[in-house]
């Protein structure tokens, strides 16, 4: 698979207003946010012969959201399709694109994404466990998976929740350096502390939002690419890996997985960690990115407590995680908005929260329970 | 009064787990053709594809692997509950369960606790195994 290495770029992207919006569907986020990633390109919508769509959690047609945004949009595309990966959907879609591209199958494709899930009362509170359901025990809720992760994490390593707190104070001031972000007011470590348990060893401040928005990434060429309206970001690497044992896999709750996925995108790209400058780490609940940071090896297994100390993850520190605020202070877009920040970061548009100098981004992504992740590296030009 | 949380819905595959656990044991299957012990309960064996397995009681002992806290209400019928348990149990012959500890004050339970199944007769039909504190 090595050859796909920097055969394709990321040269559009569009994200709506997100937060709260009632009145507005998935479906007209979706178009939205595709109109403003062609504008965003300088493409015309006969430029796209390839649409790939993840439906949202309220979009009523489910996995034939493609058909319903292909027909919003008027597209006959030559190659198309919709995947429900959860927050691991954004980046498996880019990649395929890639594939398809360079396959001969398309030559720009749009990756689309629009959920109404805060108006829409999303709550992402299902009891997972197929076959005997976990909620016979009380087991609902994305937050409890992640929780167990967090739970056997600290009593493994000694991880504590201050140390999962560093995480949501560094997203949340990223945040406040973003005008578009919903949650822009700091917290300290003491609030985070003060917020109230959702699942032990889970505060609120732990859990990423519940948001309205909409988000499309355009893929192409990098032969194209170099034709297009703003700065071309190459995707250098990227990987896959996912687990579907879930508890047949003893190390299920450490999520080994995402370090395949991670290894395959840096041997793609012929890179390792001391060669990112900035990362996008899904960050569902604060407790993920230590784990990814683990998993890239910025840092041993076990040590990502310490590691986030001090600064580090914030702007001005050593490795700058989340410039945008993250899926927890942001806005919830299940990592869309993860790759649309990496895409930003490269071209040097962050203003304020600009990474000065960033010439190489990680971005990762992760879902459904504890199963699919996946990884990119994109370079400036 | 009735019980109102979710309850297993009993097939042809699950149902000799559930009758076991009404009866007081905690049988899982162990695939005839590998000796795989597997939890959750399927119809094929994930480790050799056999669709071959008997019925075996296991200890019921093991350890608490994971452990958290729910003080959020997803689900109505679990509100009075509420801060209720949810434990990941390292079973000793090999499998996980999603499970509860129960006859502790949730603070008392660490990671590493040893466990031993117990069974909540919940309707005239059902018995939920969960895990007490055991000692060795």
């Amino acid at each position: 698979m090595s050859d796909l290495r920097d055969k394709c770029a990321i040269v559009g992207v569009g994200k709506t207003k997100q937060g709260k919006m009632p009145g507005v569907s998935s479906l007209m986020l979706s178009v939205e946010a595709f109109k403003r990633a062609i504008d965003d390109a300088g493409l015309k919508k006969g430029d796209i012969d390839g649409l790939l769509t993840m439906p949202g959690t309220s979009s009523p047609e489910a996995s034939l959201n493609y058909l319903r945004v292909g027909e919003a949009l008027g597209i006959d595309p030559k190659f198309t399709g919709s995947m429900t990966m959860g927050g691991g959907t954004a980046g498996a879609l880019v990649q395929m694109a890639v594939m398809a591209i360079e396959a001969g199958h398309a030559t720009t494709v749009a990756c689309v994404f629009g959920d109404a899930a805060k108006t829409g009362g999303s709550r992402f509170n299902r009891a997972s466990g197929w076959g005997d359901s976990w909620g016979i025990w009380g087991m609902y809720g994305a937050a409890a998976n992640s929780a167990i992760a967090a739970s056997r994490h600290m009593a493994l390593y000694g991880t504590t929740s201050r140390q999962l707190g560093e995480v949501a104070v560094a997203c949340r001031r990223h945040a406040s350096m973003n005008p578009d972000a919903v949650m822009r007011d700091p917290i300290t470590i003491e609030d985070h502390q003060n917020s109230r348990w959702i699942v032990e060893p889970f505060h609120l401040l732990d859990c990423c939002l519940i948001s309205d928005g909409g988000v499309c990434i355009i893929v192409t060429s990098k032969e194209r690419a170099k034709d297009m309206a703003k700065p071309v970001v190459t995707i250098s690497g990227m990987g896959q890996a996912y687990t579907t044992r879930n508890m047949e896999r003893e190390d299920w709750w450490y999520v080994p997985h995402q370090k395949e996925a991670l290894g395959r995108a840096f041997k793609m790209a012929g890179m390792a960690p001391k060669d990112i400058d900035v990362a996008q780490l899904y960050d569902n609940f604060t407790m993920s990115v230590l784990l990814w940071l683990e998993h890239a090896g910025f840092c041993g297994v076990g040590e990502a407590g310490s590691f986030v100390e001090g600064g580090r993850i914030q702007l001005g520190g050593e490795l700058p995680v989340n410039t945008a605020g993250g899926n927890l202070s942001e806005s919830y877009m299940e990592g869309w908005l993860h790759i649309v920040e990496g895409v930003r970061q490269m071209r040097g548009e962050c203003d304020a929260r600009q990474v000065k100098g960033a010439e190489v981004c990680l971005v990762t992504g992760r879902g459904m329970t504890l199963n699919c992740s996946n990884a990119m590296i994109l370079r400036a030009a | 009064m009735s019980y109102n949380k979710p309850l297993p819905e009993l097939d042809d595959v699950n149902r000799p787990f559930w009758e076991a656990a009404h009866q007081g044991r905690l049988c899982l299957q162990k695939c005839s053709d590998c000796d795989h012990v597997r939890y959750p309960v399927s119809h094929v064996c994930p480790n050799c594809l056999s669709y071959d397995s008997e019925w075996t009681e296991v200890s019921g002992k093991g350890e608490v692997y994971s452990y958290i806290v729910f003080h959020q209400k997803y689900n109505a019928a679990f509100e009075g509950d509420l801060p209720y348990n949810v434990a990941l149990i390292q079973l000793d012959e090999g499998p996980r369960m999603i499970s509860n500890v129960t006859g502790v004050a949730n603070d008392a339970v660490k990671v590493g606790d040893r466990v031993q199944v117990t069974f909540d007769r919940v309707t005239d039909e059902i018995s939920i195994p969960r895990f007490t504190p055991a000692e060795g």
